[in-house]
């Protein structure tokens, strides 16, 4: 049992966490990769600026210092990591008596680095330790909730937030990058190493595939492997998993609406083959995901936060 | 009852006396002798470097930040958030002490709660004319709403927090009830945390009484006020949300009782039942420990433009199917103009002689009273009944003959309006100012809880008025807080 109210904060406070660690990342492999004046440098810094969803990303690769520090401290962009982790705290801070004390320091840590008067002074005088250091505490900050909240509905809520906001931004970060939009495909060794770095997924990428950098071994990798975390399909799992154990009390209409999507969004990928979606071309199969992720997060706020009272009244 | 000219002599004489003492110190006693209650403190503090002192200081400015105890200062490009100024030099009461103020504030909410449930009912002290009528009944908290409706326990007000303050010749005396939503116990609650982490050696050896069963204690309080119709009522607590400045207190109390923090707009009320929200549909609330003031809870009953509270609200509490504590119209016992018959109301219903004595209080409605108030505006504290946080006062040792003036003119327009007390020198407790050890006033705020039976939980906020001299302690105002060590003489129970 939990509020309506709470949960949908729980649930916010998931996706904004999720969505400012990928931006810090994002930001870390462009500032890093744009150390060489290489053409693949600036293709990394139109990729990672274009899956930020931002319009000006030629401009914008030309500076990408500029780019990184407002996509990170600029408070007035609601995408920018501050933001992002300004509303995580907000709504934790509205649901203070439903997370542990040992979880909200961790995000209350954070959020006084991201405000701090000098923060910007910081982050000039090393990016990459700022960056770094604020993915580590917000690694600190899921491992704080794992560790110490109840793995009840609440933490559920919240996973559920994560993992159907990092589905989404993988599958963007790839449709920006392999999408039929795009004019020439990458090839160049540079940039795919940097694709796999904004997706923290280099190292566990190598181990299964050696250094060899194929794009439709990434799209395999990214979008279908069972085990890794940031997988599509891994991702989709668990919100199958953590949607079916909320709402196994649920008695009451319309309400196996969320179950039924996230189960066909998961099985869509479990049976993907890599061939099937290369032939079709990926943007059709990332669009069908991408939508289906928007539904499953429409139907959970249909179901659990925003349903019509008359249904639920006392008879 | 009139203001004789007996009674303004008597107490020309009590505020010229006043003046003339200094302020009781709570470490030191006469001849600069530590008290011996103060002596484990002052002895570590000998051992303590200033330096060694700052730092203790900032680590428990820290603990405060992370922890989100904290307010909003709202500024005009950005907001930024500060810790209320917390001392680290824990307040001392000696057991003896204590037995008074627990003894005294019990007989005193007892005997507020029974005049609430008169005044809401048969009225017979009005009767009497103990109290006058229109004082009472023209009170803006005063809720018709109210009259005779059924409060279990005759527990009008279930929780309460009042200002007691130590005179200069060292005896407790009560400068305000507050029975409507007292804040402050999650301070109380914190300093202790802190205060155990800064001072340990000396925390263990001085055998302070524990507090942390409080949350416990208002949890069972509260369930108390539904047990007889519901065997397991569910409990919420009711905040006006993230914006209000007590707003961390509300989550701190849900979070360590285990009960929903809730807000209006979870709230639903069908067929006068009250229910929540939650994910799996509609949730019955039988107990609402409401953190909003009365005119805000239901905007069908009280103020219309509320959108704080839940439409429909009181009627389902006067159809008995929930308990809002405290319940509305408990503001009028604690009306400053209501405080002054405190003593006589205690007599009434109890017939027995007020434990703790209230500060010598001038109403300006009795024409008497008023002119001797107008003729030493220098000397006296004056209130405006209504207000609180320390707003609407004039402090007269400290005043400019023009804020006197205005005063002046407030009163003789609306005398109904303003009571006047006699300046007293709060008493003063060591606290760490700029890295050294100097005096500062302080009062005490302990929290009293009224359910089936009335329980004091030994502790208190004490407040400090941080700037020198100054004797406002609201936070509002500059004040600060401290922890408050009631030490135990071996004999008391656990609360």
């Amino acid at each position: 049992m939990m509020l309506a109210r709470v949960a949908d904060s729980l649930y916010w406070i998931g996706r904004y966490v999720e969505r400012a660690e990928h931006m810090c990342r994002l930001s870390d492999v462009m500032l890093t990769a744009t150390l060489d004046r290489t053409e693949a440098a600036s293709e990394v810094a139109r990729m990672a600026l274009a899956a930020v969803g931002d319009p000006d990303d030629v401009l914008k690769a030309k500076n990408p210092y500029e780019a990184a520090l407002a996509l990170v401290l600029d408070r007035e962009d609601h995408g920018s990591v501050v933001s992002s982790l300004s509303r995580a705290r907000e709504n934790a801070r509205q649901v203070r008596d439903q997370i542990t004390t040992e979880t909200w320091e961790r995000l209350n840590i954070i959020h006084f680095r991201m405000t701090d008067p000098n923060a910007a002074k910081t982050f000039a005088g090393g990016s990459q330790a700022f960056l770094h250091d604020t993915i580590a505490d917000l690694h600190l900050f899921k491992g704080a909730a794992d560790a110490t909240m109840s793995h009840g509905e609440g933490w559920r809520f919240m996973m559920l937030g994560v993992y159907l906001e990092r589905a989404q931004l993988i599958g963007a970060l790839l449709e920006v990058c392999f999408g039929d939009k795009k004019r020439r495909a990458i090839t160049d060794h540079t940039a795919l190493t940097s694709l796999l770095r904004m997706a923290c997924a280099l190292e566990p990428y190598l181990r299964v595939y050696t250094a060899d950098m194929q794009p439709r071994f990434i799209q395999e990798f990214l979008l279908l492997d069972e085990d890794f975390p940031r997988s599509v399909r891994f991702c989709t799992a668990r919100i199958e998993e953590h949607l079916s154990s909320i709402s196994r009390p649920v008695e009451g209409v319309g309400l196996i609406g969320p179950d039924r999507l996230a189960g066909r969004l998961r099985a869509r990928l479990q049976y993907a083959d890599i061939d099937e979606v290369q032939a079709s071309g990926p943007t059709a199969f990332l669009g069908a995901i991408l939508d289906e992720c928007a539904a499953v997060h429409k139907s959970v706020y249909e179901a659990f936060v925003a349903y019509p009272l008359e249904q639920r009244l006392p008879a | 009852m009139d203001g004789s000219t007996a009674k303004t002599k008597a107490a020309d004489q009590a505020a010229g006396a006043t003046f003339a003492l200094s302020p009781y110190d709570e470490m030191l006693g006469p001849e600069q002798a530590v008290r011996p209650h103060y002596a484990a403190l002052a002895d570590r503090l000998s051992t303590l470097t200033p330096k060694e002192l700052a730092e203790r200081q900032r680590t428990l400015e820290r603990f405060f930040l992370l922890q989100g105890i904290t307010f909003t200062v709202y500024g005009a490009e950005s907001s930024t958030e500060r810790i209320i100024p917390t001392d680290l030099l824990p307040r001392i009461i000696a057991a003896e002490e204590w037995k008074t103020i627990e003894t005294g504030l019990t007989q005193r909410l007892k005997a507020l709660n029974m005049f609430l449930a008169d005044i809401y009912s048969g009225q017979q002290i009005l009767m009497d004319g103990v109290v006058p009528r229109d004082l009472v009944l023209n009170a803006p908290s005063y809720r018709r709403q109210m009259q005779n409706l059924y409060v279990p326990h005759q527990a009008y007000a279930n929780v309460c927090g009042s200002d007691l303050i130590r005179q200069p010749d060292g005896a407790f005396a009560v400068l305000e009830d507050n029975l409507r939503v007292p804040s402050g116990v999650s301070y109380m609650l914190a300093n202790r945390e802190a205060s155990k982490r800064v001072f340990p050696g000396t925390f263990r050896g001085a055998g302070v009484r524990p507090i942390d069963r409080y949350p416990d204690l208002l949890l069972t309080t509260l369930k108390s006020m539904a047990a007889d119709w519901r065997p397991n009522p569910q409990v919420v607590v009711l905040t006006p949300g993230v914006y209000n400045s007590a707003y961390f207190e509300h989550a701190y109390l849900a979070r360590l009782m285990g009960a929903p923090l809730v807000e209006g707009r979870d709230l639903v009320v069908h067929d006068n039942m009250v229910y929540m929200r939650t994910t799996t549909g509609l949730r019955r609330i039988d107990v609402i420990y409401r953190r909003v003031d009365d005119d805000f809870i239901d905007p069908l009953t009280f103020r219309r433009d509320s959108g704080l509270g839940s439409a429909g609200l009181f009627n389902a509490y006067r159809a008995g199917n929930v308990v809002i504590c405290n319940a509305p119209g408990t503001g009028v016992a604690d009306d400053k103009a209501v405080y002054a018959y405190v003593p006589e109301i205690i007599k009434y219903y109890l017939g027995e002689d007020a434990i703790l004595p209230n500060i010598e209080t001038f109403l300006c409605r009795e024409p008497a009273q008023l002119s001797h108030v107008l003729a030493h505006l220098d000397k006296f504290v004056v209130k405006a009944v209504g207000a609180s946080g320390g707003y609407g006062m004039l402090v007269g040792p400290h005043s400019t003959k023009a804020q006197q003036q205005e005063f002046a003119d407030a009163l003789k327009a609306d005398p109904d309006n303003y009571i006047a007390q006699p300046t007293i020198q709060l008493s003063t407790a060591p606290c760490l100012i700029d890295d050294a050890i100097e005096p500062r006033h302080v009062d005490l705020r302990p929290f009293i809880l009224c359910g089936e039976k009335i329980v004091v939980t030994p502790g208190a906020l004490t407040r400090v008025a941080m700037r020198k001299g100054s004797l406002v302690v609201n936070s509002s105002q500059g004040g600060g807080s401290k922890d408050t060590w009631v030490l135990t003489d071996g004999k008391d129970l656990q609360p």
